[in-house]
C-alpha cells in the first residue's frame, strides 16, 4: 500500500466513525432565480425566511434560525407551526441579523426569489453579507401558491425530508379533499361572483386576480372572480374610492385576512354596505399572500367553502 | 507676545487663549469619545468573538494571521459599519453646519431645505417605480439631492440670493418631493413601502468599503474647500452688509459653500440613507459644547460621526431582540443631547 | 430685511376690508363646490333632495349626506385652524419657518395614533382622534418645558431647537414601530398622508368644540403677536409679558393645530404657507393677517381635496399630496414673484 492510499484508508475511517457525519454526498437546487446552487454536502443547518420555513418546517424539515419581517406573532406564514428550538434572527423588515446568523454556521440561507423584485425576500440590502456565510437560495414567487409548495417539497425532498411521512401525507390528503369540495361548492353556484378587496379608510382597492397567487388557484378552480379592469401596474389594485364602493356588485366579498384590522374598517366606512353583498353578510376571509403549506390552504379553503355554499348566488349583478 | 503693557491687550490676548484652550479640548474630547465608540463598534456583537480575536483580526491585513470566520465578522461586518457610520455622520454633521451657517438659521438643515427629501423622492421612486436596488438606488439619490438642490438655487435666484427666500423656496420644493414619497407610499404594494421605509429611515446595513469608497473621496475632497471657504462664511456671518464692505464676494461664497453642503448630503445620503437629525443637530451640539470659541466645523463633523456610531450601536445591541436602522435611534439620542445642551447653556443661546 | 418689510405692505388699508368680503365669497364658493363634486357624478337634483328629503336606500343621498358633507365641514374646520394655528405660530416663535410641526404637534400626534393601532389595535379614524389631540397636548407641553429651563427662558431660536429635538424622538419611536409592524404601517400610511376622506359626523363633532374655541383665542391675540413682532425687548418695554404671552398664543396653536391634526392627520404645507400667502395682501399686520389667514387655508385645502377627487377616478389623491404638489409651486412662485414681508 502506498502512503497515499493509507492516507486515504484512514480518512475515510475517521469520518464513518465520527458520529452523525455521514459520508459526504454532494448536493444541488436550481433555485427561483434560475440559478444553481452545488455543496458538497447536503446541507442540515439551514437559516430561513419566515415563508420559506413555512413551506418547509410543514414538511418535516426544521431550520436552525428564522428571519421574519415583524414580530414572529404577527406573520400570518407561521401561524400554528411548533417553532420550539428554532433561534429567531430577525424580527423586522430587511434586519436579518447577521453575526446571530453567522454564529448559527447555517450551510444554507432558504428565502423566495421575488422575480418582479428580482430580489430574495427580506435580505435586502443586507444580501451580499448573509450570502457570504452560506449561499442563498429557494422557490420562486409565481402564479400558483400550489406549484409554490411544490417546490418546496422538491427542494425538502433534496433536503432529505420524508414526504410519505403520516403527518406530511395526512395534510397533502387534507388539502386534496377540501380543494374537490371547493370545487364542488363553485359547481353547485355557477352565478356566483367574488370580489377580493382590502379596505383602507381612504378607499377600496379591488384586487386583480394576476396578482396573488391563491387567487390565480382560485380562479384555476372554478371561482368567477371580478377582475379589475383598471389594474395598476405595479400592485395589482383598482383603486375605488368609497364613492364608487359599489361600482362591482358581487355575491360574496372576501377581505385581505393578513392583518384582522382591515374587515374592521371595512365595516366602519358608511359606504361598504353599498356593496349588496356585504350589507347581506356574505363576506369571508382572502387568505392573501401568505399560504405556504397544505395544512394552512386546507383550512383556508374549507372557511371559503363555508362562505361560498351559504351565499346567495343571485345577489349581485 | 506681550502680556504686560496696556490692559485691554493683554485681556484680548488672554481670552484668545482660553477659547483656544476650549476648542482644543472640545476636539480632543470629541476625538476620544468617537475612538471609544468605535472601539465599542468593534468588540461588541451576537456573534461570540474574545477581544483578543477582535484585536488579532483587525492586525490580520498586516501579520497575514488569517482566521476566516472571525474576519468576516470584524472586517466584514463590524469595521465597515462602524466606519460607514463614522463617515455618513461626519459628511452629515459638516453639511448641516454649513447650511445652517449661509442660510443663518439654524432650521434649516438639509433636512429641512428639501435636499434629503429631494434625494429620498428620487430613491424611493427608484425603489417602488423602477424595481431598482443597490447601487442604483444611491445614485438616484445623488442625483435628486444635486437637481433639488439646482432648482431650489435657481428658483431662489432674483437679482442674488437672499436666505429667507431661498429657505422659503426649499420648503416649498421639499414639499413637493415630500408629496411624491406619499403618493408613492400610499400606491406601492405594502412590500415595496416597506423596502422604501428603510432606506427612508437610513441605516447602516450592509456597508462595505467598496460602498463607502465615493463618500470617503467626497469628504477627502470637500473638505478642504469647506475649510478654505469656511473664512469667508465667518466674514458672511457678519451680515451681508457688512460682509461686502469686506470684499467679500459674498454671493460666490455661499454658492460655494452650499454647493460642498449639498454634495457632502447627497454622498452621505447615497450612502447610508436619510439618517435622521444628524445634520440638524451636529452644528447646535458643536456650537454649544465650543461657546464662543468659534469655528465649528471640524467639531460638527466629529459630532455628526459619534451621534451616528453612538445611534447605530445602541439599534444594534440595546433594544431587546430586535436590531434597527440607525436612523430610528438618531432622531432620540441627538435630540437627547441637544435637549441636555439646552437646559445646561448658561449663557444666551446662539443662533445655530 | 427692513427693506423687504417696508415694501411689501400689501393691500392699501382700505381695501383689506373689501379683500377679506372677497376672500369670503371664495369659500363659500368652493364649499358649494366640495358638496357637489367628488369621485362619483351625482345630478345637482339628487344633492338637493338628499339635503332636503333625506333618503337612507338612495346610495346617492348617502353619499352626500354621510361622505361629502361631514368631509366639507370637517376640511372648513381644518382649513381654518391650520392657517390660524400657522400664522399665530409663526408670529410667536418669529421665525419664518414654523408651523405645526414645529411644536411637535404632527410627531405627537403621529405616534400616539401609532400607539393606538399597534398596541390597542384601534382601527376607527374616530378613535384615532383623542389619541391624536392627546399627542399633541403632550409634545407641545414637553416642548415648551424644555425650551423654558436655562435662564433666559423659552426664547424663538430655543423653541425652534426644543420643537425639532422633540419631534426628533417622537418620530424616532413612531419609525421604531412601524419598522416593526407592517400591520400598523400598512394602516398608518394613509393616515399620515393627511386626508379628509373618511371623516364623518362623528369626528366633525368631537373636534369642532375645540376649534371654535380655537378660533376664538387665536383672534384675540393678535394685539401679543403685533407687540412680539417688534422684538422680546421692545415688547417688555411696552409693558408685555412677554412669557406669559407667549405661552397664551402657544396654547391657542396647539388647540388648533392638535385638532386639525386630530381630524385630519398630519397636513404640513398649509400652516406653513398660507400666512406667508395672505402676508403679501396685509403686509405685517395681525388684525388683518389672521383672518385672511382663517379663510384662505380653506379655501386652499378645500379646493385641493376637490381637484385630489377628480384626478384619479376611479381613486382619489389625498389631499396632504394635492396641497403639496400643486400648493408648492403657487408658493413658490408668490415667494419669487413678491418681495415678501418677513417677520
Amino acid at each position: 500500500m502506498s502512503v497515499k492510499a493509507v492516507a486515504a484508508a484512514i480518512v475515510a475511517a475517521l469520518a464513518l466513525s465520527l458520529p452523525g457525519v455521514a459520508l459526504a454526498q454532494a448536493w444541488s437546487y436550481t433555485d427561483g432565480s434560475g440559478k444553481t446552487v452545488s455543496l458538497d454536502h447536503v446541507p442540515t443547518r439551514i437559516v430561513a425566511h419566515a415563508n420559506a420555513a413555512a413551506g418547509l418546517i410543514a414538511l418535516g424539515i426544521r431550520p436552525v434560525g428564522i428571519y421574519v419581517d415583524s414580530p414572529v406573532a404577527d406573520d400570518k406564514s407561521l401561524e400554528g407551526l411548533d417553532l420550539t428550538g428554532i433561534e429567531i434572527v430577525g424580527e423586522a423588515w430587511g434586519e436579518i441579523n447577521v453575526e446571530k446568523t453567522a454564529a448559527l454556521k447555517p450551510d444554507l440561507i432558504v428565502a423566495e426569489w421575488w422575480p418582479l423584485d428580482n430580489a430574495w425576500s427580506g435580505l435586502n440590502d443586507k444580501l451580499e453579507q448573509v450570502s457570504k456565510i452560506a449561499p442563498v437560495t429557494g422557490p420562486a414567487q409565481g402564479a400558483s401558491i400550489v406549484t409554490l409548495i411544490e417546490d418546496y417539497e422538491k427542494l425538502a425532498a433534496s433536503l432529505g425530508a420524508d414526504l410519505s411521512a403520516p403527518e406530511v401525507a395526512a395534510d397533502k390528503k387534507a388539502f386534496e379533499d377540501a380543494r374537490e369540495k371547493f370545487k364542488a361548492a363553485l359547481a353547485a353556484k355557477p352565478n356566483l361572483n367574488v370580489l377580493a378587496v382590502w379596505a383602507g379608510t381612504d378607499a377600496l382597492y379591488v384586487a386583480a386576480t394576476a396578482g396573488a397567487a391563491e387567487l390565480s388557484d382560485f380562479a384555476s378552480w372554478g371561482m368567477k372572480l371580478v377582475d379589475p379592469a383598471v389594474a395598476d401596474d405595479r400592485g395589482y389594485w383598482e383603486t375605488l374610492s368609497w364613492e364608487q364602493a359599489d361600482k362591482y356588485q358581487p355575491d360574496l366579498v372576501i377581505v385581505d385576512n393578513r392583518s384582522a384590522t382591515t374587515i374592521e374598517t371595512a365595516k366602519d366606512q358608511p359606504m361598504w354596505t353599498a356593496i349588496r353583498a356585504a350589507a347581506a353578510g356574505q363576506v369571508t376571509d382572502w387568505p392573501a399572500f401568505w399560504l405556504r403549506n397544505y395544512k394552512a390552504y386546507a383550512g383556508a379553503l374549507d372557511k371559503l367553502t363555508t362562505a361560498i355554499a351559504a351565499a346567495d348566488e343571485n345577489l349581485g349583478d | 507676545m506681550s502680556t504686560t503693557g496696556f490692559a485691554p491687550v493683554g485681556t484680548v490676548v488672554a481670552v484668545r487663549r482660553r477659547l483656544q484652550r476650549r476648542y482644543a479640548l472640545v476636539m480632543a474630547l470629541l476625538a476620544v469619545l468617537t475612538l471609544a465608540a468605535i472601539g465599542l463598534a468593534l468588540a461588541v456583537g451576537d456573534y461570540p468573538l474574545p477581544l483578543a480575536e477582535v484585536v488579532r483580526s483587525l492586525l490580520s491585513p498586516f501579520t497575514g494571521n488569517v482566521e476566516p470566520a472571525g474576519d468576516f465578522i470584524v472586517l466584514g461586518v463590524r469595521l465597515p459599519r462602524a466606519v460607514a457610520g463614522l463617515l455618513a455622520g461626519g459628511a452629515f454633521g459638516l453639511s448641516g453646519v454649513l447650511f445652517q451657517s449661509v442660510l443663518r438659521n439654524p432650521l434649516a438643515s438639509p433636512d429641512i431645505v428639501g435636499i434629503t427629501m429631494g434625494a429620498s423622492a428620487t430613491a424611493v421612486a427608484a425603489i417602488i417605480v423602477f424595481d431598482w436596488s443597490g447601487t442604483a438606488v444611491s445614485l438616484s439619490a445623488c442625483v435628486g439631492a444635486v437637481v433639488i438642490a439646482l432648482l431650489i438655487y435657481g428658483l431662489s435666484w432674483r437679482n442674488g440670493v437672499t436666505p429667507y427666500r431661498l429657505v422659503l423656496i426649499g420648503i416649498g420644493m421639499s414639499a413637493i418631493a415630500g408629496a411624491v414619497v406619499s403618493y408613492l407610499f400610499t400606491r406601492a404594494r405594502i412590500f415595496d413601502v416597506q423596502e422604501a421605509l428603510a432606506w427612508l429611515t437610513g441605516s447602516l446595513n450592509g456597508a462595505s468599503f467598496e460602498h463607502l469608497a465615493p463618500l470617503a473621496l467626497a469628504l477627502l475632497v470637500l473638505t478642504p474647500v469647506a475649510a478654505v471657504l469656511w473664512r469667508s462664511l465667518n466674514a458672511l456671518q457678519l451680515g451681508d452688509d457688512t460682509a461686502k464692505a469686506l470684499g467679500t464676494r459674498v454671493e460666490l461664497s455661499r454658492l460655494g459653500l452650499i454647493i460642498v453642503a449639498v454634495l457632502l448630503a447627497a454622498a452621505a445620503t447615497a450612502a447610508v440613507g436619510p439618517v435622521a437629525f444628524v445634520a440638524f443637530v451636529s452644528g447646535p451640539i458643536a456650537r454649544r459644547l465650543l461657546g464662543p470659541a468659534g469655528n465649528a466645523l471640524l467639531p460638527s463633523a466629529l459630532v455628526g460621526g459619534l451621534v451616528t456610531i453612538g445611534s447605530d450601536f445602541v439599534a444594534q445591541h440595546m433594544l431587546g431582540r430586535n436590531q434597527l436602522p440607525v436612523g430610528v435611534v438618531t432622531g432620540a439620542f441627538g435630540a437627547v443631547f441637544l435637549i441636555y445642551l439646552l437646559a445646561a447653556a448658561h449663557r444666551s443661546g446662539r443662533g445655530g | 430685511m427692513a427693506e423687504a418689510a417696508a415694501s411689501a405692505k400689501g393691500l392699501a388699508p382700505s381695501a383689506r376690508a373689501g379683500g377679506l368680503v372677497v376672500l369670503a365669497g371664495l369659500l363659500v364658493a368652493v364649499l358649494v363646490l366640495s358638496i357637489a363634486v367628488g369621485a362619483r357624478a351625482i345630478p345637482l337634483s339628487d344633492i338637493w333632495s338628499a339635503l332636503v328629503a333625506f333618503d337612507p336606500s338612495q346610495t346617492n343621498h348617502r353619499i352626500i349626506l354621510d361622505l361629502r358633507l361631514p368631509r366639507t365641514l370637517v376640511g372648513l374646520l381644518v382649513g381654518a385652524a391650520l392657517g390660524l394655528s400657522g400664522a399665530i405660530l409663526q408670529g410667536a416663535t418669529r421665525n419664518p419657518l414654523a408651523d405645526p410641526g414645529i411644536l411637535g404637534i404632527n410627531a405627537g400626534a403621529t405616534l400616539c395614533v401609532v400607539l393606538g393601532i399597534s398596541v390597542f389595535g384601534i382601527t376607527q379614524l374616530s378613535g384615532y382622534v383623542w389619541l391624536a389631540f392627546l399627542g399633541a397636548g403632550g409634545a407641545t407641553v414637553a416642548v415648551y418645558l424644555i425650551a423654558s429651563l436655562g435662564r433666559e427662558g423659552a426664547t424663538p431660536v430655543k423653541l425652534a431647537l426644543a420643537g425639532a429635538a422633540v419631534t426628533a424622538v417622537l418620530t424616532s419611536v413612531t419609525s421604531a414601530i412601524l419598522i416593526t409592524s407592517v400591520e400598523t404601517l400598512d394602516q398608518i400610511r394613509f393616515w399620515q398622508v393627511g386626508a379628509l376622506t373618511g371623516r364623518t359626523n362623528e369626528i366633525l363633532l368631537q373636534v369642532t368644540p375645540f376649534i371654535l374655541a380655537g378660533i376664538v383665542l387665536a383672534l384675540a391675540t393678535s394685539r401679543i403677536l403685533d407687540g412680539l413682532a417688534l422684538g422680546d425687548d421692545v415688547a417688555r418695554g411696552l409693558g408685555m409679558k412677554v412669557q406669559r404671552s407667549r405661552a397664551l398664543v402657544g396654547l391657542a396653536a396647539v388647540i388648533l393645530a392638535g385638532a386639525a391634526t386630530a381630524a385630519a392627520g398630519p397636513i404640513a404645507f398649509v400652516g406653513l404657507t398660507v400666512p406667508h400667502v395672505a402676508r403679501a395682501f396685509t403686509g405685517p399686520n395681525y388684525r388683518w393677517l389672521l383672518p385672511y389667514s382663517m379663510l384662505l387655508a380653506p379655501v386652499m385645502l378645500l379646493g385641493a381635496d376637490i381637484v385630489g377627487r377628480v384626478i384619479v377616478p376611479p381613486g382619489e389623491l389625498q389631499v396632504g399630496i394635492v396641497t403639496a404638489a400643486l400648493g408648492a409651486p403657487f408658493f413658490i412662485a408668490l415667494v419669487r414673484r413678491r418681495k415678501l414681508a418677513e417677520l
